[in-house]
Formats: structure tokens, C-alpha cells, sequence
């Protein structure tokens, strides 16, 4: 028993990073040719990570330091409760340590664009915050427990008894792999790269850091997408293939938006949603 | 044994309280402070560790207790009308003759005196609130002694107020104890009017007018909490026959129209609790020195109003007065941190946040199941700790740098290191796993989970929290690059207790499992946990305590290690789309018009055309009197 835990987190380790890489890569190649181009080699963004931590450090603020390894912890320890199948609302929290640490370490340097970035972040973070915790909430209605072992058991798609707080969940997934329209507080695209938000004032050894974190946040999200199919190996995979492309469809056709339309889009979109799919769990 | 500790708990406080008014040698007030204080925590883990117990005092010299409670009662009314006149205001006369009159009619014909009520009863609950008041209480009053003399000097006092208060500061503790030890209701009910009249008197010490003006709002405030809590006790004594608490609880949920008086009761915990929208007496009361808001916020005051609505959660659990309770305690949760994101004002953030978390723990108790009851209790002992600390580290910051603005808290690392990581650290405390406020969070929301309107207040009241915690954490740590950091000076009165109380934040997260076996377990009956290795499991889901805090442990001290070590990595200067000014980093400036150097400046974002007071506040009023009236009309 406790061997398996073992592999499991190991597994968890080792696999999302290379897996979150790789599905970087894969999205750049396919929005590049949504976008008429050719698009870098699947292996960029692995590229892109060994030449930044070549380079020499250069810091603006020791704190930046630690919270670009917070970063990566929250991301790690987030990943390792997914794979030993743990607590949503844990996974939850536990994810949140990450997401704050990023945001502290982009306040720590008194610069205009990471300080601007930050704010923006947080904006992200209480856009999609309530929405997890409403479609753990209804996971738990619909299976009777937030433990992921034991949603696993259950023996229907959560998709069919919660194919709106799935929706919620897209808009929660859009924020959190910074897509448009959601990307304001950092973005993937060419034109942006200069400035990116929260990631602004990081550079080197340690945006490599962020970037592998990402990665880690990346396959997190997508594990919970997995989990409204978890019932058919192919019919997680057709979810999650799905899911991916509608995002990188969605990624470039929408123009990103204020945050001030975010907040009160997502909220009001996303609670009546919500709401809806929660009260048919209650009559049922 | 059992006598002496009691003696020690609620009596000694109050000698003391007589002595640091009496004496006016800064020394002896001292050495009272720090001599109480030691008594207390001494005492209160003695009384913790004897476990539940039943007591009686006897008499005093052939006169009862019972009968020196009640005249001290109508004593202490007196003074309260006493200052009604005084302060000019009808209200607080009007409530106060609302008390007195009722009182003396219930004492002098309906009460029967020779029945036998239990005056103290220690449970789990009684004795982990004893702790709470007895050891942060005690820490926040030392904190006091070097704090208050440095705001006298800045006030430049000619005749120096601290003996009176110092005398209201202890007097709270001894009656906090006595609040939650008591079993007659009579007795609960003095102790709790007690602390009506010390909370009035600390947030009007300084004498100006803003701090009389809050402290007669307090007053009135929650003497119409004390008029709420008389006419409960009568109708509950007409109805039931007894003020026996503990005989009550035995007697199982009540129904029908007994529901009234538990309900009135519960509004006077409301009141106290400074629940919407009775929440402005206690953001009021910010005027007051530092160690008052900690006092009140943390160990004592509103804590004793959310103890009363928990410790009668077993007579309306299930009915509907409980959900609509639940409901209350969840928007006032929601609505405060709606308001606690629209502040820049640290002490204000504190407050709502305070607000918010007793309405959480209100929600708990309205539910009333064993897994929120677990909550709810968990809650008060973590959030006294955290929240204490976060006040007293205010206190610490205003007088360092002159004001409570967490925008003015910009780079703060650099010039108070020691104040701003612990102030972090506690912020982390309030916020993250695997500390434990979020883990009673945790409870609630599975707990919660079950009732969707509740469940949708306490997702969005969290999210608000997060950034309104997140972005003060931040600016604590924004500073620019400094390669020698030095440690502000401060005194060790002042240290030590933010040093215990941080460390007591971080490292009680490891003694969940037994906390919540000693004091939550017995009370409930049943165990909502299975504790393995640390992993704290529901039925529906798990809290890996141990693993999860020695992961984020060793994580944070690797994280801090290569900090450390990157003091010795050059600097770099900002990004300024490449129209940076000068390459210093102390002053970031960009090249602005005319080719002069501007500097740089922002600010967060505090929403206030959404959150803040002067939009939101009327209408959550609105909304938390219309809850008020569902309360009341579920129990009729």
C-alpha cells in the first residue's frame, strides 16, 4: 500500500512536468496552425526551459527568489494529491499556495508591469476561485464524497448528472491556462512576450522555475477535466482532447477583455450555472 | 485543586485588575501584568488538563454567591444608566431601564430561589475558550505595557490613564473566564454585561471625540444585546422552569414556541459578535490603543458572542431557526468580505475579517452537525491565535512607521524585517493550508456542502478573503533589492508575544488531532475524523495535516535557503519599456515628458466603486436585517 503511494508520487513528479511540456508544445504547434503557420517543434517549450536556466541569474528583490520556488511547491504538492487521488477541496487550497506565491513574487518588485500584472492575477484568482470550489461541491453531491478515490468508483460520467458546472469548470480552466479572453495577467503570445504581466520582473533560472510550474498547473487542471469521464480510458481522452482544442480555438478567436468584464461575466455566467446544476442534484 | 484553579482563572484577574488601578507605579503594574499573566496560562492548562467538571463556590461567609452576582448585577446596571445620562444618550438610558426593570421584576417575584442551579460547568468547549482568553489574552495584555507607554508619549499625557486602563484590560479576562465557566444564566448574564461595560470603557480611553462618540455606539449597541439576553432568560424560565444551562443542553432540541427565548439569546451573541448589521460598533471600537482591538477581536468580547450561539446550537440543531441562523452567519461571512476588499486601511481589514470569521463560525453552529460543531469549535481557537497576532503586529507597525495604511506598508521588509515576516507569516496562517483556519474552512465548506445557498456565500467569502490577505502578504514583501537587511530594534515585551503567538499559529496546526480529540471529541459524542498518520479523514473526504505540513515545511525552508544565498546574485534593474532613468533601484523612476524623471507609483486595486463602505454598506444592512427578521420569525 504504501509502496504504491510511493510510485504514485513519483509518477506524479515525474510524468506532469513532461507531460505538461509537451502538451505546451503541442498547443503552440496546433494554434500555430489554426493560425495558418508552421509553429515551433513540439519540443520548444523544453528548449525554452534548458536556455533559460543557462543564463545568469539576475534578481530585482530577494522575495522573488522564494516565491518563484513557493510557486513551484504549491504546483508540485497540488499534482502529488491529484495522483494519490487526495481531497478536492485540499488539491484546492493546496493549489491556491502556488497561485498567491506567484502573485507575491510579482508585488515584490516595485515595478509598474509586474505590480499591474499581480493585481490582475488576483483578479483572476477570485474570478475562478468560487466557481472550483461550487464544482467540487457538486462532484461531492453528485458522488457522495470530495475524496478522488472514490469518485473514481463511480460508475456514470459525472459529465451527464453535471454538464453545466463542466461549463463552469471550462471557465475556470480558460483563467488558469491564461487563454483569451482570460489572459491579462500574462499571456503566451508573441506580440505580449515582452511584457508579461506577473512574469515581468522574473528572468533566467528563475522564470524557468514559473514555467515548469505551469506545466504542473496544466496537467492539474486537465486531471480535472478527466475526472467528469473517469469511467473509460478513451472516453477521458476524447474529453480531454476535446476540452484542449475547444480551448485553443477559443484562445484565438476571442480578443482578451478587461478584467472588470471578466470578474462580473464569470461570476454572474458562472453562479447561475452553478446554481442550476446544483439545485437539479438536490431535487434528484 | 479544582477551587483554586477557578480561584486563579476568574478571581485573580480581578484583584489584579484592583491592583494595576490601585497602584500607580509603572513597575507594579508591570509586574502585576506579567505575574497575572503567568498565573493564568499556568492555571488555565491545569484546569484544561483536569478535563469536564461540575462546580458549586458555596458561600461567602454565609452570604450566597448567587445573591452577590445579583447585586453586583443591578451595580453594574446602575453604572451603565450612570453613564447613559452622562454621554447624554436616551438610548443607552432607555435599554439600560429595559434591563433593570425586567431584571428586578424576574429576581424579586418569578425566579425561584431555592431551586438548585449549578453555577459552574467546565466542557470541552468552556475549558478550550478558557485557554484562548487565559494564554493570547494574557500575552496581548503584556504586549500592552511597552505599547502603552509609547502611545502615552506620543500623547503627551499629563496625568497618565494607564492604571484605569490597565484595570478594564484584566478585569476582561476574569470575566471572560467567568463568562464561559458559568452554568446559571443568571451568572453567564452578569459576566456578560461585565464585559459590555469594559469594552465601552477601552474604546473610549483616549478621550477624543470620535472614541467617546464609537464608544456609546458600542454601548448602546450591545446593551440592546443585554435587553435581547434579559427577556430570553425570563421567557426561557417561564417556559422551561429552569437557568440550569447544562440541564437544558441534557434536555435535548426544543421545538415550538420555546425556540423564542433560545433565539433572543442568540441575538444578544449577534450584538456581541458584531454581526451585520450590528457590525459598525466594532469597527468603532478601531479607534481604541491596538491591544484593545486585539483583546476584543481575538480571546475575548466578540468570542463570547459566538460561544453563546454555540453553546445553545444543541437546542435548535434541525430546526428551521437553526438553517436560517446558518444562513445569517453565512451572509455576514459573504458581506464582510466583500467590505474587508474594498479597504486599505489595515485595522479595517482586520475587523472585517474578524466579522466574517465569527459568522462563519455562526453558520457552523446554525447548521449544528457534528462535523460543523468541529468546525466551528476549531475555528475559534485558530483564529484568536492568528487574528491576535495580526493586531498586535499592526500596533507594532503603526508605531514604527507612523500609520496603518497597508499601502504605507509598501517595502516594509526592508526597513521592520522582523514585524513584516512575522505579520507574513501570520497572514499565511489565516490563508493557507496546512494551517488551521483553513482547515476548519475545510470543514465548513464539506459541511456545508448540503445546504446550496450556504455553500455559495462561503465559496465566494473565500475567494474575496484570498485577495484581500494575498495583496497585503504582497506588499509586505514588495521592496527593492537590498542586500543586508538589518532587524529593527524592539523591545522584548513587545517581541515575545508576537514571537509565541506566531510560533503558536504555525505549530498548533500539528496538534489538530489532538486538539480535536480533548476538547471537540467529548462534546460531540461521536468523532467526525479518523486520525492516521496524521491524515485527518471524513466520510467524505481527507486533510492530510502531517504530511501536508512537513512537505510545505521543508519546502519553505528550502525556498528561503536559496533566498538567502541569492543576496550574492546580481541585481537587475526594472523593466520600463527601456526608459528607465537611473539605475537605481532605490528610487525607480522612468524618463518621463520633457525628459524628466518621474517616479514610479501604484496602488492596488480595492474596487471600491463596488466594495467600497459608502456603496455596499446600506444595502448589506439591508439584507442583514431582513435575515435578522427570518431568524426571529423561525423561532416563533
Amino acid at each position: 500500500m504504501l509502496a504504491q503511494y510511493i510510485m504514485l508520487v513519483f509518477v506524479g513528479l515525474l510524468i506532469a512536468p513532461v507531460a505538461g511540456g509537451l502538451i505546451a508544445g503541442l498547443d503552440r504547434r496546433v494554434t500555430a496552425r489554426v493560425q495558418s503557420r508552421f509553429g515551433p517543434p513540439l519540443l520548444q517549450p523544453f528548449y525554452d526551459v534548458a536556455k533559460l536556466l543557462g543564463k545568469e541569474s539576475m534578481i530585482v528583490n530577494s522575495w522573488q527568489v522564494f516565491c518563484a520556488y513557493m510557486y513551484l511547491l504549491g504546483a508540485v504538492l497540488s499534482v502529488v494529491l491529484l495522483f494519490l487521488q487526495s481531497d478536492l477541496l485540499l488539491l484546492f487550497f493546496v493549489q491556491a499556495i502556488g497561485a498567491l506565491f506567484l502573485v507575491f513574487g510579482a508585488m515584490s518588485a516595485p515595478s509598474p508591469y509586474s505590480q499591474v500584472g499581480a493585481q490582475r492575477e488576483l483578479m483572476q484568482i477570485l474570478a475562478y476561485e468560487p466557481l472550483l470550489i461550487l464544482v467540487f461541491v457538486g462532484i461531492y453531491l453528485a458522488t457522495g464524497s470530495f475524496q478522488i478515490s472514490e469518485i473514481l468508483t463511480h460508475e456514470q460520467p459525472l459529465l451527464f448528472k453535471l454538464p453545466l458546472l463542466f461549463i463552469v469548470l471550462g471557465y475556470a480552466l480558460t483563467i488558469k491556462l491564461r487563454k483569451s479572453p482570460f489572459d491579462f495577467s500574462t499571456s503566451h503570445h508573441a506580440h505580449q512576450e515582452l511584457v508579461k504581466g506577473v512574469t515581468t520582473e522574473f528572468s533566467g533560472p528563475y522564470l524557468a522555475i514559473i514555467e515548469v510550474a505551469h506545466w504542473y498547473e496544466t496537467v492539474l487542471v486537465l486531471g480535472l477535466v478527466a475526472l467528469f469521464w473517469s469511467t473509460s480510458l478513451w472516453g477521458m481522452l476524447a474529453l480531454l482532447l476535446g476540452t484542449y482544442f475547444l480551448e485553443i480555438l477559443i484562445d484565438n478567436t476571442m480578443a482578451r477583455l478587461t478584467w472588470r468584464w471578466m470578474l462580473s461575466y464569470v461570476w454572474i455566467v458562472g453562479l447561475v450555472l452553478s446554481v442550476l446544476n446544483l439545485s437539479w442534484l438536490y431535487a434528484s | 485543586m479544582l477551587p483554586a484553579l477557578l480561584f486563579i482563572c476568574i478571581v485573580v484577574p480581578i484583584l489584579a485588575a484592583g491592583a494595576c488601578f490601585v497602584v500607580r507605579a509603572q513597575a507594579v503594574r508591570s509586574a502585576t501584568v506579567l505575574t497575572t499573566g503567568a498565573l493564568l496560562t499556568v492555571g488555565s492548562v491545569l484546569l484544561a488538563a483536569q478535563g469536564a467538571f461540575s462546580f458549586d463556590p458555596g458561600t461567602l461567609g454565609g452570604l450566597g454567591w448567587g445573591t452577590l452576582i445579583s447585586v453586583l448585577d443591578f451595580l453594574l446596571l446602575a453604572v451603565i444608566l450612570f453613564y447613559g445620562f452622562r454621554l447624554k444618550s436616551r438610548l443607552v438610558q432607555i435599554l439600560a431601564l429595559l434591563q433593570i426593570a425586567p431584571l428586578a421584576w424576574f429576581e424579586l417575584f418569578a425566579l425561584d430561589h431555592g431551586a438548585a442551579v449549578l453555577p459552574l460547568h467546565g466542557d470541552g468547549l468552556s475549558l478550550l475558550m478558557v485557554l484562548v482568553i487565559s494564554i493570547v489574552g494574557s500575552l496581548i495584555c503584556i504586549f500592552a505595557i511597552p505599547y502603552m507607554k509609547k502611545h502615552e508619549e506620543h500623547l503627551h499625557l499629563a496625568k497618565s490613564r494607564q492604571p484605569r486602563f490597565f484595570f478594564f484590560l484584566v478585569l476582561f479576562l476574569g470575566a471572560m473566564n467567568g463568562l464561559v465557566l458559568a452554568n446559571n444564566l443568571l451568572w453567564l448574564y452578569f459576566f456578560f454585561e461585565v464585559t459590555t461595560l469594559c469594552s465601552f470603557m477601552l474604546i473610549g480611553h483616549d478621550g477624543t471625540e470620535e472614541a467617546v462618540r464609537n464608544a456609546t455606539r458600542a454601548l448602546w449597541m450591545n446593551s440592546l444585546g443585554g435587553v435581547a439576553f434579559v427577556f430570553g432568560m425570563i421567557l426561557l424560565y417561564s417556559r422551561t422552569g429552569t437557568l440550569d444551562l447544562q440541564a437544558l443542553l441534557m434536555a435535548g432540541p426544543l421545538a415550538g414556541a420555546v425556540l423564542l427565548p433560545v433565539a433572543l439569546i442568540c441575538l444578544a451573541g449577534f450584538t456581541k459578535a458584531a454581526q451585520v448589521p450590528f457590525q459598525s460598533w466594532l469597527l468603532g471600537a478601531m479607534v481604541a490603543p491596538t491591544p484593545v482591538s486585539a483583546l476584543l477581536h481575538s480571546s475575548t468580547m466578540v468570542k463570547a458572542g459566538v460561544y453563546l450561539v454555540l453553546r445553545l446550537s444543541p437546542l435548535y440543531a434541525g430546526s428551521f431557526l437553526g438553517t436560517s441562523i446558518a444562513l445569517f452567519g453565512g451572509f455576514s461571512f459573504l458581506a464582510t468580505a466583500a467590505l474587508a476588499l474594498g479597504q486599505s486601511n489595515g485595522k479595517k481589514i482586520l475587523a472585517y475579517s474578524t466579522i466574517g470569521n465569527l459568522g462563519l463560525i455562526i453558520a457552523c453552529a446554525g447548521l449544528g452537525t457534528p462535523a460543523a460543531m468541529s468546525a466551528a469549535i476549531l475555528l475559534i481557537l485558530f483564529h484568536a491565535v492568528s487574528k491576535g497576532l495580526l493586531f498586535l503586529c499592526v500596533g507594532t507597525i503603526e508605531q514604527g512607521i507612523g500609520s496603518r495604511d497597508i499601502e504605507d506598508m509598501r517595502g516594509l521588509y526592508k526597513v521592520m524585517p522582523r514585524t513584516a515576516i512575522i505579520t507574513v507569516l501570520g497572514v499565511a496562517t489565516m490563508l493557507l493550508p496546512p494551517f488551521g483556519v483553513l482547515l476548519s474552512k475545510w470543514l465548513a465548506i464539506e459541511a456545508a456542502a448540503h445546504n446550496a445557498p450556504l455553500v455559495v456565500m462561503l465559496a465566494l467569502a473565500s475567494a474575496l478573503s484570498v485577495v484581500y490577505w494575498g495583496r497585503w502578504a504582497g506588499m509586505l514583501m514588495s521592496a527593492p533589492f537590498s542586500r543586508e537587511v538589518k532587524p529593527e530594534p524592539l523591545s522584548a515585551l513587545t517581541l515575545r508575544p508576537l514571537q509565541i503567538l506566531v510560533g503558536g499559529a504555525i505549530v498548533l496546526a500539528l496538534f489538530i488531532p489532538w486538539i480535536y480529540d480533548s476538547f471537540a471529541l467529548p462534546m460531540l459524542g461521536e468523532s467526525v475524523f479518523s486520525v492516521h498518520y496524521g491524515v485527518l479523514t471524513t466520510g467524505a473526504g481527507a486533510f492530510a495535516v502531517y504530511p501536508l505540513f512537513f512537505a510545505v515545511l521543508l519546502g519553505a525552508l528550502f525556498a528561503w535557503w536559496a533566498a538567502r544565498k541569492s543576496r550574492f546574485v546580481p541585481a537587475t534593474s526594472l523593466y520600463m519599456g527601456g526608459a528607465n532613468a537611473t539605475g537605481s533601484l532605490e528610487e525607480p523612476a522612468f524618463v518621463g515628458p520633457m525628459n524628466k524623471p518621474v517616479k514610479v507609483a501604484f496602488g492596488n486595486y480595492y474596487l471600491e466603486s463596488v466594495f467600497g463602505e459608502g456603496k455596499l454598506t446600506r444595502w448589506v444592512n439591508i439584507a442583514a436585517l431582513a435575515l435578522l427578521l427570518l431568524v426571529m420569525g423561525g423561532a416563533l
